[in-house]
């Protein structure tokens, strides 16, 4: 495979959010309308120049459907949409569809979304979905395997049983994303933690603690992908996209390739990513999904993350505003905004620094001259490489 | 008798003969007729060969924990008065590594469960209508 013929065609230029909460005691589509007009603003452009719209869910919608957004904002026009059912699985997916949709001609500027008031109304539905047992679900919700951590901890102890990873490992991923997270305003989490904090935190499903398992919340992260000739002009240098997939792990099962296809189309290598956000559900998805696009050594990532190579000094520094873990949960969309912001010049905004970075670490979270940003989703399903414009 | 108040799998025209399988208190997978290939979850064809000829075959049932987990919270209230239980991966014996149930290890403590546990089934007759097959170690623990 050569580099895709869309590789830096497309940028994002505007980014927004809402405060995230676990009561945001208003609807959806305020949340969503307020990240959505905020990402317009950040990029310099008007309501009116939106033409496309790209939103995702997992399993139920949960969001604002794009056509009513496209309504509630009274777009002129939108060209095309695309509202896809890939949960987690599609953060970096959300952004290509955007670029493909420029790329392609059909839009302009393409507005990214996610919102939800997932800890406000979502945990009431919980116990209800546990009694739909159509398609895959009869073979996992009778024997009580409803809880995310259910399956997503058999990644976990399969590790375990092989490499000889432990909790510990797991404890010093929280710890470093928790302190990540004290530097950034909007996080959830910012009171720092240490390992012990974690070994002690109550069993959710073993191997997870308390202490390995995302936030639930209330709030919206939006984004806006233009055209790179058009980026140019806009408020903020582009965050050029350099390429991505969105794979199918298929019958052999081989997370390998879909990581070969992402760096082969975006015409770099694993070791020139200088920033990544990475998928976190729980810890030690993040070392699976670390391990899987080879920006970690799969059999020894446990001392990969122990040595702290995933701090904001470190050799790649990983979910810098603190992750699905102590950020927000927005199903790795807010992934993308944090990498975006790092590679923007003047960088982060919302950590602690009065003006200049100082990359001082107890205000500062902005990484050193990031150039290459990296972003994937849950299973490795989908990924996309950034590059400061 | 007290009426069962957990979920129930809802069968498909592709699961059906799985299910009615452990009804009878028989662990059957999907074979490819034409390639011989196991397949999970049953589906109408084959993935290898893309054949649609396939056969329900019998296997002994046994297997090995691929993985586990164990559930110490749950929002579902019926469940968590079982808490702590596992929820396993068990790879089944004599199907290439290709059919992976996901079930409960049973007659256990669950922490002596261990991945690479070898195991048989228990069928258990949740109603009338249903059966659902779960696991217990093979040797003594």
């Amino acid at each position: 495979m050569t580099v895709l013929p869309m590789s830096n065609q497309t940028a994002i230029t505007g980014l927004g959010w809402t405060e995230f909460t676990r009561s945001s005691g208003t609807s959806v589509s305020v949340l969503v309308a307020r990240a959505c007009l905020m990402a317009i603003e950040d990029a310099g452009l008007g309501v009116d120049d939106i033409d496309g719209i790209v939103s995702y869910f997992h399993k139920k919608n949960d969001t604002q459907h794009p056509r009513e957004l496209a309504e509630m904002l009274g777009l002129p026009a939108c060209n095309f949409h695309h509202f896809h059912d890939g949960g987690g699985s599609w953060n970096a997916a959300a952004v290509l569809s955007a670029a493909m949709m420029v790329h392609s001609g059909l839009c302009k500027h393409v507005l990214v979304y996610n919102g939800r008031n997932r800890y406000s109304e979502g945990r009431k539905k919980r116990a209800r979905d546990a009694f739909d047992t159509s398609g895959a679900e009869q073979f996992e919700a009778p024997y009580g395997s409803h809880h995310a951590a259910a399956g997503f901890g058999q990644y976990a102890t399969a590790h375990m049983a092989k490499y000889g990873t432990t909790t510990i490992d797991f404890a010093h991923l929280a710890v470093t994303q928790r302190k990540h997270a004290s530097l950034n305003q909007k996080a959830m989490m910012r009171n720092p933690i240490s390992v012990e904090d974690h070994q002690n935190s109550r069993w959710i499903i073993y191997p997870y603690r308390l202490l390995d398992c995302c936030q639930e919340n209330d709030g919206a992260v939006a984004f806006v992908v233009s055209a790179a000739d058009r980026a140019k002009d806009l408020r903020h240098n582009p965050v050029y996209i350099m390429g991505g997939c969105c794979g199918i792990e298929g019958r052999d099962g081989d997370a390998a390739k879909t990581a070969r296809r992402v760096f082969e189309g975006a015409g770099v290598s694993s070791s020139d990513v200088d920033i990544a956000g990475i998928y976190d559900n729980f810890t030690f998805m993040a070392m699976k999904h670390l391990s899987d696009f080879g920006l970690a050594p799969e059999n020894e990532v446990g001392a990969w993350i122990r040595e702290g190579n995933n701090t904001l000094d470190g050799s790649l520094p990983v979910n810098t505003h603190g992750g699905l873990l102590s950020e927000a949960h927005f199903m790795g969309l807010n992934h993308v905004i944090e990498v975006a912001q790092q590679l923007r010049e003047g960088g982060v905004v919302d950590d602690l620094c009065k003006g200049e970075h100082t990359y001082d670490r107890s205000i500062c979270r902005q990484v050193r001259d990031p150039e290459i940003g990296f972003v994937c989703g849950n299973l490795s399903a989908s990924a996309v490489v950034l590059r400061k414009g | 008798m007290i009426e069962y108040a957990k979920p129930l799998p809802t069968p498909d025209m592709d699961t059906k003969p799985y299910w009615e399988g452990c009804k009878a208190h028989e662990m059957r997978a999907q074979r490819c007729t034409n390639c011989g290939a196991f397949r999970w979850p049953p589906g109408p064809l084959c993935p290898h060969c893309r054949s649609w000829d396939s056969e329900w075959v019998r296997l002994e049932g046994t297997g090995e924990v691929a993985s586990f987990v164990i559930v110490h919270y749950s929002a579902v209230p019926v469940f968590a008065a079982e808490m702590p239980y596992v929820v396993a991966t068990i790879q089944l014996d004599g199907t290439n590594g290709a059919v992976k149930l996901t079930s409960n290890v049973i007659d256990c403590p669950p922490d002596a469960v261990k991945v690479g546990m070898k195991v048989s089934p228990v069928f258990e007759d949740v109603t009338p209508e249903f059966t659902l097959p779960k696991f217990r170690p093979i040797a003594s623990v």
